[in-house]
């Protein structure tokens, strides 16, 4: 049976980690080389590295220190940043990423999904996409004035041959109360492809009410394990006593 | 003792290259005809699209060496995800393309309308028994892929993996072994198996 996936995310600013509160006051917590060895020595499903700021500051990834991050890890790793062309996909890919996380490209420019996908299968591409309730619609949150509803731009995607869907609801990042079910329900509708839900988990209640009442078959974390003493595990275990298959 | 992990622009070879450094595996990461034919193990990974991945083993000249290096000398030979799946007659992804044909059958798309495709996660192998495989029976590897190959000769198949269906997780055949996982992201059982591979070829 397939296992369900507990991947932390960790999010870096071009310098260190970082962990903001519904994607505003980043708060430093720690290094990320450091963190990916703690995550593989745990022996943790997959991780996500992504440079939130990539993009905002028109930058690339910085290699060397992505290099690193993957070095410490003997599991998946997906990493995301500034990506805008197949040349950025294949620097990655050539320093051991598995999987690419692609947002504001995905946006700006869609067709390059389906060039990405192509080239380098679908399962390398990851989208991710950031949802905010507006009035009575999910959105896909952004800062470059682009009106796209979460379920216009999910099944886009998926016919543009993503291969799989980060959903981050955007009001729920950091705050640690829990996750969106109805988002994440609403958006499992919509989709085939894996999605990887993100954003609210604090306690090991949450993940068992996430897991209980959605079809979620990934979450992506990272307050909890900067902030609380939950581990991956913890989080295994809670789900394993629901008879949710896990990999321990 | 060295391996050569065939360098042709298809994704994750760096990840091969750190497995076998982690067992202590002397390594060259090539496309160099003259560097495969000297090793003694040739390791095919890869992660892409099909046509893409025949595509660039064609244009660098890697076919024939290949071909005559695993079919004819029988060098001990380890093939990845999408170098599994070169191993076929025919591939599909994204258009109808001819593969190595090493192994005969067809790589098709996965169709599991109640499953999330691609299959992607940890996944227990159900082995053949008594084969290279079977010490990895109901082992967790990690597996990444929408296309799954459709072997023609049953004996070929080493391993499965159930998702809605059973599809092939491993094949052996003589000197080849091929994964549709990867061990190389599968962590301690993903390096016992590529250990194995080298012990046992050695």
């Amino acid at each position: 049976m397939l296992k369900v996936r507990i991947i932390p995310i960790l999010t870096f600013n071009g310098f260190a980690l970082v962990k903001t509160k519904q994607f505003a006051q980043p708060r430093m917590v720690g290094n990320p080389v450091q963190a990916a060895r703690v995550y593989n020595s745990r022996g943790v499903d997959e991780l996500i590295f992504l440079d939130i700021f990539a993009s905002k500051q028109n930058r690339k990834q910085n290699l060397n220190i992505v290099r690193d991050v993957i070095k410490e890890c003997f599991m998946p790793v997906g990493i995301g940043g500034g990506i805008k062309t197949i040349e950025d996909i294949q620097a990655l890919l050539k320093i051991g990423a598995d999987k690419v996380v692609i947002k504001t490209q995905a946006l700006t420019n869609p067709d390059f999904i389906l060039e990405a996908s192509n080239f380098f299968g679908a399962q390398c591409i990851t989208i991710s996409a950031d949802i905010k309730k507006q009035e009575d619609r999910y959105m896909v949150h952004n800062e470059l004035g682009i009106e796209i509803s979460m379920e216009e731009f999910i099944v886009q995607m998926q016919k543009l041959g993503a291969g799989e869907i980060i959903l981050n609801a955007v009001d729920y990042d950091g705050m640690m109360q829990g996750f969106n079910l109805d988002m994440i329900n609403m958006a499992s509708k919509l989709t085939q492809l894996p999605l990887v839900c993100v954003g609210g988990g604090g306690e090991l209640s949450h993940y068992k009410e996430l897991f209980e009442n959605t079809p979620c078959e990934a979450v992506g974390s990272a307050s909890i394990f900067h902030f609380t003493q939950y581990t991956p595990l913890d989080i295994k275990n809670t789900l394993k006593e629901i008879g949710k298959p896990v990999r321990i | 003792m060295s391996v050569a992990i065939v360098d042709y622009d298809m994704g994750n070879v760096s990840s091969v290259q750190k497995a076998l450094q982690a067992i202590g595996v002397e390594n060259v990461l090539s496309k160099d005809p003259e560097v495969i034919a000297r090793s003694q193990y040739i390791i095919l990974p890869g992660v892409g699209a099909f046509a893409q991945g025949m595509e660039n083993i064609r244009n660098a000249g890697l076919e024939r060496i290949l071909t005559h290096e695993v079919m004819e000398k029988k060098k001990p030979f380890l093939a990845i995800c999408i170098g599994l799946q070169l191993l076929a007659s025919e591939g599909t992804e994204p258009v109808s393309t001819q593969g190595l044909g090493w192994i005969e059958g067809k790589v098709i798309k996965i169709e599991e309308l109640d499953k999330r495709i691609p299959h992607l996660g940890c996944n227990e192998l159900q082995a053949e028994k008594d084969g290279f495989f079977a010490e990895f029976d109901q082992k967790d590897f990690y597996f990444i892929h929408s296309y799954h190959f459709e072997v023609k000769d049953q004996t070929c198949i080493a391993a499965r993996v159930h998702y809605g269906g059973d599809y092939v997780a491993a094949i052996q055949k003589d000197n080849i072994y091929a994964t549709q996982f990867h061990p190389e992201k599968s962590q301690a059982n993903g390096l016992r198996l590529i250990e194995k591979f080298i012990r046992e070829n050695a």
